[in-house]
C-alpha cells in the first residue's frame, strides 16, 4: 500500500501548493491509487460510507489515509532518534563519569618503614634475613578480595616482617587485566611495583595503591598517575618513570600468571569440582594457606 | 478490549526496561564487568556497549511509557532482546560461568551458579510482549493515539 499512499500524498501537495513540475503525471497516476486508498481509509475511519471512485469524497479519503501514515512514519523516526540520541549521550555521560579520578592524585598511605626488598622477576620478597618462614601471596592490584586481604591482614603481616619472623614474596600478577576500563590497569600497576621494588620503594608503593584501590570495571590509575605516586614516595628518578611508561615488566608479569595459573598447588576448588586460580592466594612452600581461622598468622610465624 | 490488553504490555514492557536500565546506570562499572564477562566484544568495544545499554533501555522505557513510536520501539525492543538472548546462548554454549547481568549485577559466577536457561526464557517472554507491540502497535493513553486522533479531526 506504500506506492498507492505515496501517490496520494504527492497529489495532495499538488492540489494544496499548485505549480509543481510533473503534477500532471502523479495526477494521472493518482486515478489508479484511489480505489484502494478509499476502502483503505473507510476501514479507519469507522463506518464511514465508502467513497466512489474518483469522487472528491475519495480523494479527501486518500490524503486523510496518507497524512495518518506520514504521522505514523514521523513518530517511528521520532523513536529511533530517541534512541539514539540516548546511545550518544549515555556514552558521553558514562565517559565523563568514569574520567572524574583522572586528574587526581593517588594518595600516599601512611608511612611505613621500607624493609630489606629483592625483586625476583615478577615477585618483590620483604623481610629480614632472620625470618625462617617465608609466606607466597599472589595478587592483583585491581582484585577487590586483594584489597580486603590487605585491609584485614595488612598491618599485622607488617608487625611480623618487622619482627624479622616472617619474609613475603609478593606475586604480582595480571588476573583482571581486562577488568579495568580502559583494561590494562592490573599490568601497569604491577610493572611499577616492581620498579618501586627495584628502588628499595615497595612497601609504600604497594599500600598506597591498596588504599585507593579502583573498583573493577572502573577506570584504573594511569601510567601518569602512577609515576606521580612514584614521586611521591621518592622514586623520583628518570629509571622508575621510563619503566611505568614503556611497561619494562609487563611480560614478566604475564608469565608469573600464566605460571601460577598452571601450577597445581596454587589452584582452589571453584564450584562443580573444577579447580581454578585466584586472588589473593596464599601458600607456603607447596601448600595452599587457609585464612578461614583468626589465628592463621600467628600458628605460621609458630610453625 | 486488544487495546487494553496493548496498553497493559506496553507499560509492562516499559517497567521492564525502566527497571533494568536504571540498575545498570546506577553501577557503571558493574556494567562494565557484566558486558566484559561475555567475553564477545573486542576490548575497545566494551566500554562504548556498556555505556549505551542502560541508556537505550531506559529510552526504550520512556518511548513505550510515552506510547510515542510504539512500533518503532517494540521492534527496537525486540532487536535489542534477541541480542541479549543471544549472547547469554552463547555463554551457556561456550560454558561460560557467568551472571547475564540482565537486571544489574553480572560477571563471573561460580560454575554451578549459572542460571542460563531461566535467563533465557525471561527474555523470550519479554520478547513477545515486543512482538505483540510490533504486530498491533495501538494502544491507549498514547501519544501515537492522540496523534492520530489529531490528524483525523483536522479535516
Amino acid at each position: 500500500m506504500g506506492g498507492a499512499e505515496r501517490n496520494a500524498r504527492k497529489r495532495k501537495r499538488n492540489q494544496g501548493g499548485g505549480a509543481r513540475p510533473g503534477g500532471a503525471t502523479s495526477g494521472a497516476k493518482a486515478g489508479g491509487a484511489k480505489a484502494g486508498d478509499g476502502k483503505a481509509s473507510s476501514g479507519k475511519a469507522g463506518g464511514r460510507p465508502v467513497p466512489k471512485p474518483g469522487s472528491a469524497q475519495a480523494a479527501l479519503a486518500a490524503a486523510r489515509g496518507g497524512k495518518n501514515d506520514r504521522t505514523k512514519v514521523i513518530l517511528g523516526v521520532v523513536a529511533v532518534v530517541v534512541v539514539a540520541a540516548a546511545v550518544i549521550g549515555g556514552v558521553i555521560w558514562t565517559d565523563n563519569r568514569k574520567n572524574a579520578t583522572a586528574d587526581a592524585a593517588i594518595p600516599v598511605a601512611a608511612a611505613r618503614q621500607e624493609l630489606p626488598t629483592t625483586r625476583e622477576d615478577a615477585a618483590v620478597l620483604v623481610g629480614k634475613d632472620s625470618a625462617k618462614v617465608t609466606l607466597d601471596v599472589y595478587e592483583d592490584f585491581l582484585c577487590p578480595a586483594c584489597g580486603g586481604f590487605e585491609a584485614q591482614f595488612g598491618p599485622a603481616i607488617e608487625q611480623k616482617m618487622d619482627e624479622g619472623v616472617l619474609k613475603v614474596r609478593f606475586h604480582l600478577v595480571n588476573l583482571l587485566d581486562s577488568r579495568s576500563d580502559p583494561e590494562g590497569y592490573s599490568t601497569d600497576s604491577a610493572n611499577a611495583a616492581l620498579l618501586a621494588a627495584d628502588e628499595g620503594k615497595f612497601l609504600r608503593f604497594h599500600k598506597s595503591l591498596y588504599d585507593s584501590q579502583p573498583e573493577e570495571g572502573a577506570r584504573g590509575w594511569s601510567k601518569d598517575q602512577l609515576i606521580e605516586l612514584g614521586k611521591a614516595v621518592g622514586l623520583t628518578g628518570q629509571a622508575f618513570a621510563d619503566g611505568v611508561r614503556a611497561g619494562k615488566y609487563d611480560q614478566q608479569v604475564t608469565a608469573a600468571y600464566e605460571k601460577a595459573r598452571s601450577t597445581d598447588h596454587l589452584l582452589q576448588d571453584a564450584g562443580n569440582g573444577q579447580k581454578a586460580f585466584g586472588t589473593p592466594t596464599l601458600a607456603v612452600g607447596d601448600r595452599v594457606v587457609d585464612t578461614s581461622q583468626a589465628d592463621w598468622l600467628e600458628r605460621l610465624v609458630a610453625g | 478490549m486488544l487495546d487494553g490488553v496493548g496498553t497493559l504490555l506496553r507499560l509492562g514492557l516499559a517497567a521492564v526496561w525502566a527497571v533494568s536500565g536504571w540498575l545498570k546506570v546506577s553501577d557503571p562499572n558493574q556494567t562494565f564487568v557484566a558486558v566484559q564477562a561475555y567475553d564477545l566484544l573486542p576490548a575497545g568495544l566494551v566500554s562504548p556497549v556498556a555505556a549505551a545499554v542502560p541508556f537505550v533501555e531506559l529510552a526504550l522505557a520512556a518511548l513505550l511509557l510515552l506510547g510515542l513510536g510504539t512500533r518503532a520501539a517494540a521492534v527496537l525492543s525486540g532487536i535489542v532482546l534477541l541480542a541479549f538472548i543471544g549472547a547469554v546462548a552463547q555463554s551457556w554454549a561456550r560454558g561460560l560461568s557467568i551472571d547475564c547481568g540482565c537486571f544489574g549485577g553480572g560477571g563471573q559466577v561460580a560454575a554451578g551458579d549459572t542460571r542460563y536457561p531461566q535467563e533465557i526464557a525471561r527474555d523470550v517472554g519479554f520478547l513477545l510482549l515486543a512482538g505483540w507491540l510490533a504486530v498491533r502497535p495501538r494502544t491507549g493513553l498514547s501519544v501515537d493515539g492522540r496523534f492520530a486522533r489529531a490528524t483525523v479531526d483536522a479535516r
